[in-house]
């Protein structure tokens, strides 16, 4: 398939089917079907564009046929053909989740369209090669998550999307901000162009700095790093678990996929003077998200803020810097939205069957669901990084890379709190399964309903989650190889900016 | 603010109104303009005539189609009757006899939500034409030739008709669903 349509599918296949969605606003299984067929293709598309990258290298168009300093580029590299590939298959397990799980009254209020436009986001935000562009799709992000949050507006799930809402807007208005110097300083918005110009003897050179931050602080709200995370777990609780699953499971990685490019492409030159600083956020995000969740015994609330621990240690990746770490960010990420999108989706069988999240009022699962148990366990597992499950060699990959590089204390507080996380995964293993149901919530029914596509769900990213775990080799190479395109950022600027030469 | 001279001036102005944003809407590719804020000139029309006469007669003025039906003479065929009904149908008020019944469809029953889609619908196929050809998405097409104040035709042109569509469903939705409150 050539270039031009390829890159272009994944924005259009979920924009299309959302268009549908609305048209069939009346017939919730119509639109179920329409979901279904975008999802299938999504995935389908995905691997085909792994497959052509991993063949023909970076693959490039120009929306509009300008030429591509002017123009907008939609650009794919083997990281963000990788990282479409996997929120793709999660996208799949959430929509199973979601058709069963997920009420009726929110369905009828356009849970579908939202969904296929959250996911046209997360393309956009992946394949575009411009910075302007990047900001737009992270307000189309912004604006999906804000009104799937507040979908069927309870107290708590308003107060959650005001809080999301307000602080995610300071975080964009930090972009633009951004974006408004970058342009100034250099005249361009073309990433490839401001690569280039960068590595160039621009008189404007010593500013770098100044975007820099106004970068690093809006994607590390938007990412959800040590002094600007508090937003997370206040919002990401709220929801019903099928949009709070994507939502913690996909789109909290999103961030982190762009620092890592940005600050891989263009503010690499100025990393000297960050990578204290960066080392610094990647330690106190990984302790502080972790000795969060031991205080709280809320199901969603501990796992909400795992995610902030697990963005610190793919923060940890960019800030040590070599390509073996860098790899393993990659890794993690990857491991990582499989993983988080499986225990959500856990946590909502669960309350699903017990009706409530809280620890206190669960109990006795093992003894009702013993299969459901295994699953979690595996996954909990898997999230802890025990071998040989997917979060080890993600783990393995930063600390080796972080050994090599002499930055010990980091690799060891990583340790630390890789056991932390196995401790509050333990902690929910108890209280959620083992312990005996509490007295006096005995009388209470179960709902045993046939929901074998809730099953499904689990199990199909868990097949996911214990295959990258079991043969992670092509997966490793494959994360080492987009490191390496990373590091060589030459490839991306021809790709872009010559594409007669580059091929 | 439902005053007479509002209201009378308002049910004027309208039309007018909408043909500016349609004439925005064309010129909006070499001047300023365009589909954007023809959308929202065109949606001003519909929120002034909502403040000055009320959701329901703007509803009924401008999303709804009346049909005045009547009886078939036992004289008349098929054809005869339909050309009939036409010509009643085009001047109402001249009519002596009462038709038989008055058959109203509201429009407003498809959603401004469907013309948001439908808007979107038209800016993405703008789009494909160039993708269909084996061009990048979005390549731009002229037909050759101009028309007089319209300008010359194209899927740019196409394109912003699709974002005027999707402003107007979108203001219109919101001014619809707060008045309703």
């Amino acid at each position: 398939m050539p270039a031009n349509q390829l890159l272009v599918i994944p924005l259009l296949l979920p924009l299309l089917g959302a268009i549908i969605s609305v048209f069939l606003w009346n017939s919730i299984r119509w639109q179920a079907v329409v979901v279904a067929v975008v999802q299938l293709a999504f995935i389908s598309v995905s691997v085909i564009m792994l497959q052509q990258v991993l063949q023909a290298g970076i693959l490039t168009t120009q929306v509009g046929n300008w030429p591509a300093p002017f123009g907008i580029s939609l650009v794919t590299d083997v990281f963000s053909s990788l990282l479409l590939l996997t929120t793709s298959i999660a996208g799949l397990g959430v929509f199973m989740f979601s058709h069963t799980a997920l009420d009726q009254s929110r369905k009828h209020f356009g849970y579908y369209p939202l969904f296929l436009l959250l996911q046209m986001g997360v393309s956009g935000v992946c394949l575009t090669g411009d910075i302007f562009n990047l900001y737009v799709w992270f307000e189309v992000l912004l604006i999906c998550c804000f009104a799937l949050i507040a979908l069927g507006s309870r107290k708590s799930q308003l107060e959650g999307a005001l809080k999301y809402l307000t602080i995610n807007f300071v975080a964009s208005g930090l972009l633009l901000s951004g974006i408004g110097v970058v342009y100034s300083l250099y005249g361009a918005l073309n990433l490839a162009e401001l690569a280039r110009i960068v590595r160039s003897d621009h008189p404007n050179l010593d500013l770098l700095l100044v975007p820099g931050i106004f970068f690093l602080t809006g994607f590390g709200i938007k990412a959800a790093i040590f002094p600007l995370f508090f937003w997370l777990p206040a919002s990401y609780h709220a929801p019903p678990i099928s949009i709070s699953a994507f939502v913690a499971g996909i789109i909290s990685k999103i961030g982190m996929y762009t620092m890592l490019r940005l600050y891989t492409l263009i503010f690499s030159i100025e990393l000297e003077a960050a990578q204290p600083l960066l080392l610094l956020l990647s330690g106190l995000t990984m302790a502080i998200g972790v000795v969060g969740a031991a205080a709280q015994v809320d199901f969603r609330k501990i796992l909400s803020f795992h995610v902030i621990s697990q963005i610190g240690y793919m923060l940890m990746g960019l800030a040590i810097y070599t390509p073996l770490a860098v790899a393993g960010s990659i890794f993690f990420i990857i491991h990582n939205m499989l993983v988080k999108t499986n225990l959500f989706l856990v946590s909502g069988v669960v309350a699903h069957r017990h009706h409530s999240f809280s620890l206190l009022k669960l109990g006795g699962v093992y003894l009702r669901h013993p299969t459901l148990s295994f699953l979690f366990l595996i996954s909990a597992l898997s999230l802890a990084g025990l071998p040989p499950l997917s979060g080890f060699w993600g783990k393995l990959m930063l600390a080796k890379g972080g050994f090599e590089a002499g930055h010990y204390l980091l690799v060891g507080t990583s340790l630390c709190v890789s056991l932390v996380t196995l401790f509050s995964m333990t902690k929910i293993w108890n209280e959620v399964f083992w312990k005996p149901r509490p007295r006096q919530l005995k009388q209470q029914p179960v709902v045993t309903g046939k929901s074998y596509i809730m099953y499904l769900s689990i199990i199909y990213l868990l097949v996911f989650i214990l295959l990258l775990g079991v043969s992670a080799e092509p997966v490793i190479q494959m994360a080492k190889l987009s490191a390496d395109q990373l590091f060589n950022s030459e490839i991306y600027i021809d790709a872009v900016l010559n594409p007669e030469r580059a091929n | 603010m439902r005053t007479l001279i509002f209201a009378t001036a308002i049910r004027m102005l309208t039309p007018v109104f909408l043909a500016f944003s349609i004439y925005i809407l064309f010129r909006g590719h070499n001047h300023p303009g365009g589909g954007f804020i023809g959308g929202l000139i065109g949606s001003i029309a519909f929120v002034f005539h909502i403040l000055g006469l009320g959701t329901r007669q703007t509803a009924k003025s401008y999303f709804s189609i009346t049909f005045y039906k009547y009886d078939r003479k036992p004289h008349h065929g098929t054809i005869r009757h339909a050309l009939r009904l036409l010509r009643k149908n085009l001047d109402r008020r001249k009519q002596k006899e009462k038709p038989k019944s008055i058959w109203n469809y509201y429009l407003l029953r498809l959603r401004p939500t469907y013309l948001m889609a439908v808007g979107l619908l038209v800016a993405v196929a703008s789009g494909m034409v160039g993708l269909v050809l084996g061009k990048p998405f979005m390549t731009a097409y002229w037909v050759e030739g101009k028309i007089p104040v319209i300008g010359s035709l194209g899927t740019p042109l196409m394109f912003d008709a699709g974002v005027y569509l999707l402003v107007l469903g979108m203001v219109l939705k919101m001014v619809f669903t707060i008045s309703k409150d």
